[in-house]
C-alpha cells in the first residue's frame, strides 16, 4: 500500500520493513478537494486575502478543476462587486458539476444582481427542479417576481418558501408585496405572524408598529408594540421617533422627550429627531428652545419642508411675523401644492399689513384644497376684520356646510364645531412616506394654529 | 461606559505570556491542552499550518517555551487529545486529522495511522480502466469515455481519472503506464474531528474519535482498534462539530455544515434528527450546557436549544473569527469567548456581554482550560502568528449584568439644546415691534436687488461680456489664462466653436490696454478657421513696462470682419509684475 510507504517518509518508525521496490510504485495523487475546508474557513472568517491565496494555490494544483475553489472565488468576486466575472465563474462551476443546485442558485443570484430578473427566474426554476425543497430558491424567485411586477407569482413563491422554512426575510418581502398592492390589512396580518415567529426582530416590530399607526384607529395596540420594539433595541431610531411622536400626539411631552434623549445620544445629527424635539418644546410652550432645536434641524436638513413649516408656525406664535414669512415662503418653494402652507402665509401677511397678498394667499389655499375647513374659517375672520362682511359670511357658511357634511359622513359623535376638536378627526396633512413619524407632529401643529386663530374669531363675533 | 469596562476586564486577567512572533498559523480546531506525560502538568499542543503550503508542524509548548516540534506531512485539519485505553500511566494520545488520514501520537511518538475507507468507485470507470490496463483502448479513447462518464454519472470520478483528464495528450501515455496497475480508489478528506466518551462520563474516561468528511459522512471510531463503530451521513460537508454524551448510552453530535445549516445527530438514527437553518454561515459553534451558541458571518450570535429552537440573538460589533467555551467547574461558571475581527475578545453569558478583552492583534484561535498547573488559562493565537497566554485572577468576579430592566443610561443624559444669546432676544423683541417695517424694507430691498441683477445681466448681454457669445451664427466660447511672473507674461486664449457642425471664419482678435503700462507685439491679429468642438489655444506675449508694482485690466475682443460690435469680450485682470519689483 502506498500509505505504508508514505509513512516511512514521515519518519514514522513503525513498519520500516515494508519498503516496496521503487520503480513499481505510482505516486500518490493529491485529492482534489483536500483544501476545501481551509478555503471555507478563511471565507467565513472574511479573511478574503488569505482565502484568495489558498484558492490560487489550489486552482494551480488542480488546473481549475476544483469546483469548490472556483465557487468561493466567484463568491468573493461578487462581494468585490465584479458581478459579471463572478457570473462566468459560477457558470463554469455549473459545468463542472451540473447536478448541484447550489451552483445554479449562485448563477441566478448573480443574474439577479445584474438586474436580469427574467433570466434569473429561469435559472432559479431550473435549480428548483434539482432541489424541490429549498426555501432559498422559492424566496429568491419571489423577490425576482416582485421586481418583474408579477405580484401574484411572487406571493405564491414566498408562501411556498414560508411553508418550507420560516425566515424573517421572507415575511418582510411578503409584507412588502401587500403594501405595494395597497393591502395594508393583509400586510399587518403577515407582519403579525412574522412577529409571532421572531419576537425579537426590531425591524419587523417597527414596521408593524408603524403600520398600526397608519391604520390609526388602534393607537393603544400599536403603542404597546412600539414600546416593546423600542425596549428591545434602544437605539433603533425610527422606532423611537415613531413612539415619541405618538406620545407627543397624546400630549405626553415629557415621556416623548425621554425617548428622544435616548435617540439623541446615539444619533445626534438626525434632522427629524431635532424637529420632533423642537415640537416637543413647542408643546411645552418653551418657544426659545423650540426655535433652537428646529433651527438645528433646519441646519442639518435645509430642504425639508416640514421643518420649515414648523419654524414658520413657531415664529407666528412668537409674533415674529417677518421671520415666519421667510420660513413659510421657503417651505412653499419646496412644496408648492400644499394648502396649509398658503393659509399660514396668509396669516403672516395679515399681520404684516399686506391685506392684498393675504387675500390672494387664502384664495390660493382654497383653490389647492377644497376640503380644509380651517382655511374657510380663517379666511372668514380675515374678511370680517377687513370689513368685507358679505364675503366673510359666505366663507363662514361654506365652512358650516362642510362641517355638517363631515358630521353626517363620519357620524362622529365627538365632533364639535369648536375648531380644537376637529383636529383629531382631521386627516393628517398629505404624507410623503407612511413610515415617517414626523407626520404626527403636524397634526399637533395644526391644533396649535387653530387655537390661536379661534380667538380672533370669537372676538369678531 | 466602555472605558470603565475595559479597565475592569483587564484587571481580571494576568498577562502571563505574549510572543508576537511565535509564528503560529492555526485555528481553534487545531489547539488542545493535554497532560501529555501524565505528570499533572498540562501542555499546549498546536497543529501549525506552517506557511499553508509547507512547513506544517506539530508543536508542543510547556510554560512559555517550545518543548518539542515534529513535522507533519500535510495541513492539519483538526487536533484532539483523548484517552485511548485504560493502561497505566493514563497518558492521553494526540490525534491529528490531515487529508484522508488520522495520525495518532502517543508520548509524542507516531503510534498509528488511520486511513478513511475508500468510497465507492463507479463500475463503468473501473471497466474503462481495466480495458486500458489490457491495452484494449488508447489514451484518447480513454479520455473520451471518461469525459462521457464525468458528465452524467451518479458517482463522481476518482482522482486518477480527473487528473488524467487534465493532462496534455503527450503526457497521457506515460500516466496510463504508471497508474494502470494500481487499483482505482476514491478517497475523501477529513474536515473536522471531535471526541466522544465511550461508556463513562468521567473526566478520564476512554474516548472515541468522531470525524466528519468532505463527502458529508460522520464516522465514530473505536479508540483501541480504530475500526468504524458507527456511520452517519449529512446532506452537506461538515465544518464544525460538537459532541456530547457517551457512545454506549446516548450521544448528540451537533454539526455545522457548509450549506449554512446546523444538523443535530443522535445515537439512534443515521440521519440528522434536527436541522437549524441559519440566515448566514456559521463561523464557530460552542455548546454551553444544553444550548448551542453559534457565531454567524452577519455579526450575530445566536442561542439555540438542543432541539433546534431559537432562544436569543446578540448583535456583535465586528465579524466573528473564532469562539471557545470558558468553563470553570470549580466556580460553576460558564461563558462563551468570542474572538472578533476588531481585536477584541468578548465574553458572553447567554446574550449578555459579561466582559471584554482587548488584544494586540486579531485573534484566530482561542482555547481555555488548564495549562501547566493553572486552571483558568486563556490561550489565544493571533492572525500575525502571535501567542497570548492569560491567566484568570482568582479574585476576578463576573457579575451578570442584565441589560433588560431599568431605563437606558442615555435617557438621563441632558439634551444639548443650543442656547440663545441676549442679542437674539433683543432682535426678537425688535422684530415683534417693527415686523411690518422690517418686512416692507426687506421687500423693497429685494425688489431693488432683483432690478440691479437684471440690469447687470442686460448690460453684460449687450456688451458681449459673457464668456459665451450670444449670437446664433457664431456660437463661441473663450477663456483666458495668464502665465508668468513678469515683466513678460504669456497670455493664452482658449477659443472654441460650440456649433454642432458649422465652422466659423473671418474672425479677429484685438486687445485694448493702457499703453503706458503694457506693450504687446501684436495687438490685433486674425484667427484661423474654427472647426466645431476643437479647442484653439492662441498665445501672445505681454510686456509690463511699469516697475511701480501696479497692474491693470487688458480687454480682449473677438471681432467679426465687417462688424464693429465685438462677438465676445473678456476682461483680464493682469497680475502685478513680480519680476520688476525684484529688480
Amino acid at each position: 500500500m502506498a500509505d505504508d510507504a508514505m509513512k516511512t517518509d514521515v519518519q514514522l518508525p513503525v513498519a520500516t520493513d515494508l519498503k516496496k521496490p521503487r520503480p513499481k510504485k505510482a505516486p500518490e495523487l493529491p485529492i482534489l478537494e483536500r483544501r476545501n475546508w481551509l478555503i471555507h474557513l478563511h471565507y467565513i472568517r472574511k479573511d478574503y486575502e488569505t482565502c484568495k491565496a489558498v484558492i490560487k494555490e489550489q486552482l494551480h494544483e488542480t488546473q481549475g478543476m476544483c469546483e469548490y475553489a472556483v465557487y468561493v472565488q466567484a463568491l468573493i468576486m461578487r462581494l468585490e462587486g465584479k458581478i459579471q466575472q463572478s457570473l462566468e465563474l459560477f457558470q463554469s462551476c455549473a459545468i463542472l458539476n451540473p447536478k448541484s443546485s447550489d451552483n445554479l442558485k449562485q448563477v441566478a443570484r448573480s443574474l439577479f444582481l445584474l438586474g436580469k430578473h427574467k433570466a434569473a427566474i429561469e435559472v432559479y426554476n431550473e435549480a428548483a427542479r434539482l432541489n424541490q425543497k429549498d426555501w432559498e430558491i422559492s424566496h429568491n424567485l419571489g423577490v425576482c417576481y416582485i421586481y418583474t411586477k408579477d405580484f401574484k407569482s411572487a406571493e405564491e413563491q414566498l408562501n411556498l418558501a414560508l411553508q418550507l422554512n420560516k425566515h424573517d426575510l421572507t415575511y418582510m418581502m411578503l409584507g412588502k408585496i401587500h403594501l405595494l398592492q395597497g393591502d395594508t390589512e393583509t400586510a399587518i396580518d403577515v407582519y403579525k405572524s412574522a412577529v409571532e415567529f421572531s419576537p425579537e426582530n426590531t425591524e419587523l416590530l417597527t414596521t408593524l408598529g408603524l403600520l398600526y399607526m397608519q391604520v390609526s384607529d388602534v393607537y393603544r395596540l400599536s403603542g404597546e408594540h412600539l414600546a416593546i420594539s423600542c425596549l428591545k433595541r434602544a437605539n433603533y431610531l425610527s422606532a423611537i421617533l415613531a413612539a415619541g411622536s405618538m406620545m407627543q400626539t397624546h400630549g405626553d411631552y415629557d415621556v416623548a422627550m425621554n425617548k428622544y434623549r435616548v435617540a439623541a445620544y446615539s444619533v445626534p445629527e438626525s434632522p427629524p429627531l431635532w424637529n420632533n424635539i423642537g415640537m416637543c418644546f413647542f408643546g411645552k410652550k418653551k418657544y426659545v428652545a423650540a426655535i433652537s432645536c428646529l433651527k438645528r434641524a433646519n441646519y442639518l436638513s435645509p430642504f425639508d419642508w416640514k421643518i420649515l413649516y414648523n419654524l414658520g408656525l413657531v415664529h407666528l406664535t412668537m409674533q415674529q411675523y417677518a421671520s415666519a414669512f421667510h420660513f413659510l415662503s421657503a417651505a412653499i418653494n419646496l412644496r408648492p401644492r400644499m394648502s396649509e402652507l398658503y393659509m399660514l402665509l396668509a396669516v403672516a401677511l395679515t399681520n404684516l399689513d399686506d391685506a392684498d397678498n393675504a387675500r390672494r394667499s387664502y384664495e390660493q389655499a382654497l383653490q389647492l384644497d377644497e376640503s380644509k375647513l380651517l382655511v374657510n374659517l380663517n379666511f372668514a375672520v380675515f374678511l370680517y376684520n377687513q370689513g368685507d362682511k358679505k364675503a366673510a359670511l359666505l366663507q363662514f357658511q361654506e365652512m358650516e356646510r362642510k362641517v355638517n357634511t363631515q358630521v353626517d359622513n363620519n357620524s362622529n359623535t365627538e365632533f364639535d364645531p369648536e375648531p380644537e376638536a376637529d383636529v383629531s378627526s382631521a386627516p393628517s396633512p398629505p404624507t410623503v412616506d407612511p413610515g415617517e413619524p414626523e407626520d404626527e407632529d403636524e397634526v399637533e401643529e395644526t391644533a396649535e394654529l387653530k387655537e390661536k386663530k379661534s380667538k380672533p374669531k370669537a372676538a369678531a363675533e | 461606559m466602555s472605558s470603565t469596562g475595559d479597565s475592569v476586564a483587564s484587571s481580571k486577567w494576568l498577562d502571563a505570556h505574549y510572543d508576537p512572533v511565535a509564528n503560529l498559523y492555526t485555528f481553534s480546531s487545531c489547539i488542545a491542552l493535554s497532560d501529555l506525560h501524565g505528570d499533572g502538568e498540562n501542555k499546549l499542543v498546536v497543529g501549525d499550518l506552517g506557511t499553508g503550503v509547507c512547513n506544517m508542524k506539530l508543536k508542543v509548548y510547556r510554560g512559555t517555551g517550545l518543548l518539542s516540534e515534529s513535522t507533519l506531512l500535510d495541513l492539519p485539519t483538526g487536533l484532539v487529545s483523548f484517552l485511548m485505553d485504560l493502561h497505566e500511566p493514563r497518558t492521553p494520545a494526540i490525534a491529528v486529522a490531515s487529508g484522508p488520514f488520522i495520525y495518532v501520537y502517543k508520548n509524542l511518538r507516531p503510534y498509528f495511522k488511520f486511513t478513511l475507507p475508500s468510497l465507492e468507485v463507479n463500475p463503468l470507470e473501473q471497466d474503462v480502466w481495466s480495458q486500458a490496463k489490457e491495452d484494449m483502448i488508447d489514451p484518447m479513447t480513454l479520455k473520451e469515455m471518461l469525459e462521457g462518464l464525468r458528465d452524467k454519472a451518479e458517482i463522481p470520478l476518482s482522482v486518477r481519472s480527473l487528473r488524467f483528464l487534465m493532462l496534455e495528450p503527450q503526457e497521457m501515455e506515460n500516466f496510463v503506464l504508471l497508474h494502470k496497475e494500481q487499483p482505482i480508489r476514491r478517497q475523501t478528506v477529513i474536515t473536522c474531528i471531535g471526541t466522544l466518551k465511550k461508556n463513562m462520563a468521567d473526566e478520564d474516561a476512554v474516548s472515541c474519535l468522531v470525524i466528519g468528511t468532505e463527502n458529508g459522512d460522520v464516522y465514530i471510531l473505536d479508540p483501541e482498534a480504530f475500526t468504524i463503530l458507527y456511520k452517519m451521513s449529512l446532506p452537506s460537508t461538515p465544518t464544525l462539530m460538537d459532541v456530547t454524551g457517551q457512545f454506549d448510552v446516548e450521544f448528540r453530535i451537533t454539526v455545522a455544515c457548509r450549506n449554512g445549516n446546523i444538523y443535530i445527530l443522535r445515537r439512534d438514527s443515521p440521519k440528522p434528527k434536527y436541522c437549524i437553518e441559519l440566515s448566514s454561515h456559521p463561523v464557530a459553534l460552542v455548546r454551553m450546557g444544553k444550548n448551542v451558541v453559534v457565531g454567524c458571518t452577519h455579526e450575530t450570535l445566536h442561542g439555540y436549544t438542543q432541539k433546534g429552537k431559537k432562544l436569543w440573538t446578540a448583535y456583535l460589533p465586528a465579524p466573528v473569527t473564532t469562539m471557545a467555551l470558558m468553563d470553570l467547574p470549580t466556580r460553576g461558571f460558564q461563558a462563551v469567548l468570542v474572538g472578533l475581527a476588531n481585536c477584541e475578545v468578548h465574553m458572553y453569558r447567554d446574550k449578555n456581554l459579561v466582559s471584554s478583552i482587548k488584544t494586540p492583534d486579531v485573534v484566530t484561535s482561542i482555547c481555555f482550560g488548564r495549562y501547566g498547573r493553572e486552571d483558568g488559562t486563556l490561550i489565544m493565537t493571533t492572525k500575525g502568528g502571535g501567542l497570548i497566554v492569560k491567566i484568570l485572577k482568582r479574585t476576578a468576579v463576573f457579575d451578570d449584568r442584565d441589560s433588560a430592566p431599568g431605563p437606558p443610561i442615555a435617557q438621563s443624559i441632558r439634551l444639548n439644546v443650543p442656547k440663545k444669546t441676549k442679542l437674539y432676544v433683543d432682535q426678537t423683541l425688535r422684530e415683534r415691534e417693527n415686523a411690518v417695517a422690517m418686512h416692507r424694507a426687506f421687500q423693497m430691498d429685494l425688489s431693488r436687488l432683483r432690478l440691479a441683477a437684471a440690469r447687470a445681466y442686460v448690460k453684460a448681454l449687450e456688451s458681449s461680456l459673457t464668456p459665451m457669445s450670444a449670437s446664433l451664427t457664431e456660437p463661441l466660447k473663450m477663456n483666458a489664462v495668464v502665465q508668468g511672473l513678469g515683466p513678460s507674461f504669456k497670455l493664452t486664449l482658449n477659443i472654441q466653436n460650440t456649433a454642432a457642425c458649422r465652422p466659423v471664419m473671418n474672425l479677429a482678435i484685438s486687445f485694448l490696454y493702457d499703453e503706458n503700462l503694457y506693450s504687446m507685439r501684436t495687438a490685433f491679429f486674425k484667427i484661423p478657421l474654427l472647426v466645431p468642438g476643437l479647442n484653439y489655444p492662441i498665445d501672445t506675449f505681454v510686456e509690463c513696462l511699469s516697475d511701480k508694482g501696479i497692474s491693470d485690466i487688458i480687454k480682449v475682443f473677438v471681432l467679426r470682419e465687417g462688424k464693429s460690435a465685438p462677438l465676445l469680450t473678456a476682461h483680464i485682470n493682469m497680475p502685478v509684475s513680480e519680476g520688476l519689483a525684484l529688480n
